[in-house]
């Protein structure tokens, strides 16, 4: 029944070749663009995290700090959560490391009548803690302790970086919602446009004594093969543009501290197997639909 | 001779009715067909015979009355019981009905595909069905390549492949020359004298007079008075078109 089914099945796919491209041509652009979202959204998780592991506070304080006052806001920060390390750098270790920075220009540092740095604790946070919402409350938390003046993190890049990130995500989950919907109709609608370009020999596949099975399970295998096809070529399209477009990327750009890696390969195939069961539903609907007349 | 026999009817059709909105195809009618028949029902245009063949291949429902087809009760059939009854039967059309993108071979082989035989089973039937009605020469060939006579042969090999019970069979050579008519006739006789029962809604009378049968007159969706066709009042005549 079942081989008897699938030798249908190609016949039909044979016989309709132009309407099952179509379908597989759409299920593979929408496998692209849901996995090229993915993609980016693995690569810019990753990307953020490894960014934000190199996140410090800057705590600066206020002029001539008692030594004792100064230790007892350093235990005071280091005992708070996310904080594994504080160091001290003096106003005078700031000031050295400033003209060895600026170099050549140092001279205009020669000018000052005296040093304008403040102390400061240099802040490094636990691994764990990458979250920026916690490093926000964590900074306004250490900002709020007496004599620290001010407080310094890459907030705008955070902000920007995160405020890019989610609007992405939303676009992406929005995007891949339409795409499924749009994939799901037009696998409906193919099916639909087969068995009514294939009405009359249904009919007459009817009457000499056909049941619904009989119909049926050539269209459905016909579904999953177009869900499988397009699945696969969405991914492997997916991997071509990842091959040819990752090298581009230079290693001293922005990215050279973490390595752009492609979807899963669990991701790859719960994306063909979506698509399989879009082909699936798709077909169930039209065929239903189709028999009911 | 069939009439007044004491066996069951392979066909039964109790006072039954089909209306499509307010014309009324046929008025309760009333007939028993028995194993082995051969039956012309003939009859002028909107007489009512090809919703009679469709009502008993389950094409169309009855709107009332009880038809009972080898057994089975088509009023209480639900609609996954219905290719079972088909299986038993075999159609004939006007049309042909043949699927246009498959070839002769295929187009009689799907019968005993759709009965579940294996495609190894299936070639020797149906180039034995193919050979019978002269056709077997034609077997690769697409439908549309070929004469009426021709397809109509093709169905004729179709309807009798599975070997069934009943042939109906609805205006079979209401499209074809008379040469190619007569020559489907002989082969759905031949059909009938394999043991078959054979019903046939037909207006050419002339077919009618030269072949032996039951004649069935349907007029307004009524049978009317029965005829006894000329060649059933002398048996002795030898058939013309065999």
């Amino acid at each position: 029944m079942l081989i008897n089914a699938l030798r249908r099945a190609m016949t039909d796919i044979r016989d309709n070749k132009f309407l099952h491209v179509v379908s597989i041509v759409t299920i593979a652009l929408s496998v692209f663009i849901v996995s090229a979202f993915s993609l980016f959204f693995n690569n810019a998780t990753d990307f953020l995290d490894a960014w934000q592991k190199g996140v410090r506070i800057v705590a600066y304080l206020a002029d001539d700090l008692p030594a004792a006052d100064r230790d007892e806001i350093r235990k005071n920060i280091l005992y708070l959560q996310g904080v594994s390390a504080v160091e001290f750098i003096s106003k005078a270790d700031a000031y050295e490391d400033l003209r060895q920075k600026i170099g050549r220009q140092s001279s205009l540092l020669d000018g000052l009548e005296k040093n304008p740095l403040p102390d400061a604790f240099e802040i490094t946070l636990a691994d764990s803690f990458r979250n920026l919402v916690d490093i926000e409350n964590l900074a306004a938390t250490i900002a709020a302790r007496p004599h620290v003046e001010d407080v310094e993190y890459a907030q705008k890049w955070l902000h920007r970086f995160n405020g890019i990130y989610n609007l992405f995500k939303i676009t992406g989950l929005v995007l891949a919602g339409i795409f499924f919907i749009a994939t799901f109709l037009i696998i409906a609608n193919t099916i639909r446009l087969i068995m009514y370009s294939r009405r009359e020999e249904i009919e007459v596949i009817r009457i000499i004594g056909a049941d619904e099975a009989f119909i049926k399970y050539p269209l459905f295998i016909a579904g999953l093969a177009q869900g499988f096809l397009g699945g696969i070529a969405g991914v492997v399209l997916l991997y071509l543009a990842y091959i040819l477009t990752v090298p581009n990327f230079s290693r001293d750009t922005v990215f050279s501290f973490f390595e752009i890696r492609f979807v899963s390969m669990e991701f790859a195939v719960a994306l063909i197997f979506c698509s399989m069961m879009i082909g699936w539903v798709g077909c169930y609907f039209s065929i239903r639909k189709f028999l009911k007349l | 001779m069939i009439f007044g026999s004491q066996k069951a009817p392979v066909i039964r059709m109790s006072n039954v009715s089909k209306r499509y909105g307010k014309m009324e195809a046929l008025r309760r009618l009333s007939l028993d067909v028995y194993e082995n028949e051969f039956i012309f029902v003939s009859g002028p245009s909107g007489a009512g015979k090809s919703t009679m063949i469709k009502l008993l291949y389950g094409g169309e429902m009855a709107s009332s009355g009880a038809i009972i087809v080898d057994g089975m009760n088509l009023a209480r059939m639900s609609r996954k019981q219905l290719p079972a009854l088909r299986r038993r039967l075999g159609v004939i059309f006007q049309d042909f009905k043949l699927i246009p993108t498959k070839t002769v071979y295929q187009n009689v082989a799907l019968v005993l595909e759709v009965g579940g035989l294996k495609p190894k089973e299936i070639r020797p039937w149906v180039m034995e069905a193919l050979e019978y009605v002269g056709i077997g020469d034609r077997a690769d060939e697409l439908p549309p390549v070929l004469s009426g006579g021709e397809k109509q042969r093709v169905a004729v090999a179709r309807a009798m492949v599975g070997a069934p019970k009943i042939v109906l069979a609805d205006e079979p050579t209401g499209s074809l020359d008379p040469d190619s008519a007569a020559r489907i006739f002989s082969l759905l006789k031949a059909v009938h004298r394999s043991g078959a029962t054979v019903i046939i809604a037909t207006h050419d009378q002339q077919m009618i007079n030269h072949h032996n049968g039951r004649m069935i007159r349907l007029e307004k969706g009524r049978i009317a008075v029965p005829e006894i066709p000329e060649a059933a009042k002398n048996p002795n005549r030898p058939e013309e078109q065999e």
